[in-house]
């Protein structure tokens, strides 16, 4: 149960739940990108911050 | 108006006891007041950023208005809370206790800050003031305003130490089981934010409440923490707390330029805290308190 409360409440979730549909949506509404890439293109934007995050500990690689 | 210049002249050649009594006399006066107002704009800020939820999801309010008023919301949902912890709208055993309650667990869901833990870990801050290891908002403290910015950036990360202050705290007092409070209040916030993102409102949540919550936290931890408590060396009554001139008036500054009376006097309620001090002034400059030329 502990691990899977820590899991829910990690960067990882957070990217993948709010930040890649986020990032996609924004992406949408610059009209440069078809839909299904934009979701392509979201997820690149955030993996990178949401990696750092989950092993950092930082999303903005400061401490 | 008597009673300034008492309090004035006093300062000046009254006794310690005498002017103990006189402190206490003055600031007894403004407690005691139900704070009215507080109890509208704890539920009624609740109420209407609630509300900026359907409206916006139903085209009823554009997005880009919505924002502010969110923002706003967020930035005046603690300190009704605040009222709340100090049992300033009704103590225990008081007929409107379940209302002092009420606002306090409501007033603070736009935050998603949970009442029960504000409240105990809150208590730990006055007794504790600037302690660096028993205040549980001492690593709020910064050098300066834009050391503040940095140190802010630092403690939202989620590697930081400031993510499990309130925790320790609390287990520090035999209460660790208050922090189911916290992950339910988290817990729900996530759900919120999740399924309105993968429904296709990611821009909507995150003007509604990812940022308005980030930018209310940075200006409640800005005027209630580090401001009237800078530079955060000194603990004492007298010492841990000051009082300053915000640039941007009182308002904006939530009140807290009089910080320094709600320290010494916790149940005085926040609109309250003006008159107090303009009585109390001259007695705190006797005292040796940091007045910040307000």
């Amino acid at each position: 149960m502990q691990q899977l409360i820590k899991v829910f409440f990690s960067p990882m979730v957070f990217a993948l739940g709010f930040l890649w549909p986020l990032s996609t949506q924004l992406v949408l509404e610059t009209g440069l990108v078809a839909n299904g890439w934009a979701w392509v293109v979201g997820v690149l934007v955030v993996l990178p911050f949401a990696l750092m995050a989950q092993i950092r500990g930082s999303w903005i690689w400061i401490k | 108006m008597d009673q300034i210049a008492q309090s004035a002249n006093l300062a000046v050649e009254g006794t310690a006891e005498q002017l103990d009594v006189l402190e206490r006399k003055i600031a007894g006066k403004y407690m005691g007041i139900v704070p009215w107002g507080a109890v509208i704009w704890g539920i009624g800020n609740c109420l209407v950023f609630v509300s900026l939820f359907p409206l916006v999801l139903f085209d009823v309010l554009p997005v880009w208005l919505a924002f502010p008023v969110a923002t706003l919301n967020v930035m005046l949902s603690y300190l009704p809370s605040h009222e709340a912890q100090h049992n300033i709208i009704a103590g225990r055993g008081k007929p409107l206790r379940w209302l002092n309650e009420l606002v306090g667990h409501v007033s603070t869901i736009p935050l998603v800050y949970p009442y029960r833990v504000l409240r105990a870990t809150h208590m730990e801050h006055h007794a504790h003031c600037n302690h660096p290891e028993l205040d549980p908002d001492f690593d709020v403290h910064a050098r300066s305003s834009v050391d503040y910015f940095f140190n802010f950036l630092r403690n939202v990360q989620p590697g930081s130490a400031r993510n499990g202050a309130y925790r320790r705290c609390l287990e520090r007092l035999g209460q660790g089981h208050l922090m189911l409070d916290a992950l339910i209040y988290e817990g729900v916030y996530l759900l919120v934010m999740f399924t309105m993102a993968w429904c296709g409102y990611a821009i909507e949540a995150a003007l509604l409440w990812w940022l308005p919550k980030l930018i209310g936290q940075y200006h409640l931890l800005y005027y209630l923490s580090w401001a009237p408590h800078h530079p955060g060396e000194a603990q004492g009554r007298y010492q841990d707390t000051r009082a300053f001139k915000s640039r941007l008036g009182n308002i904006i500054s939530a009140g807290m330029q009089y910080h320094i009376i709600h320290h010494l006097y916790p149940r005085i309620p926040l609109s309250l805290t003006p008159a107090a001090y303009r009585e109390l002034k001259p007695i705190l400059l006797r005292r040796g308190c940091d007045l910040g030329g307000l």
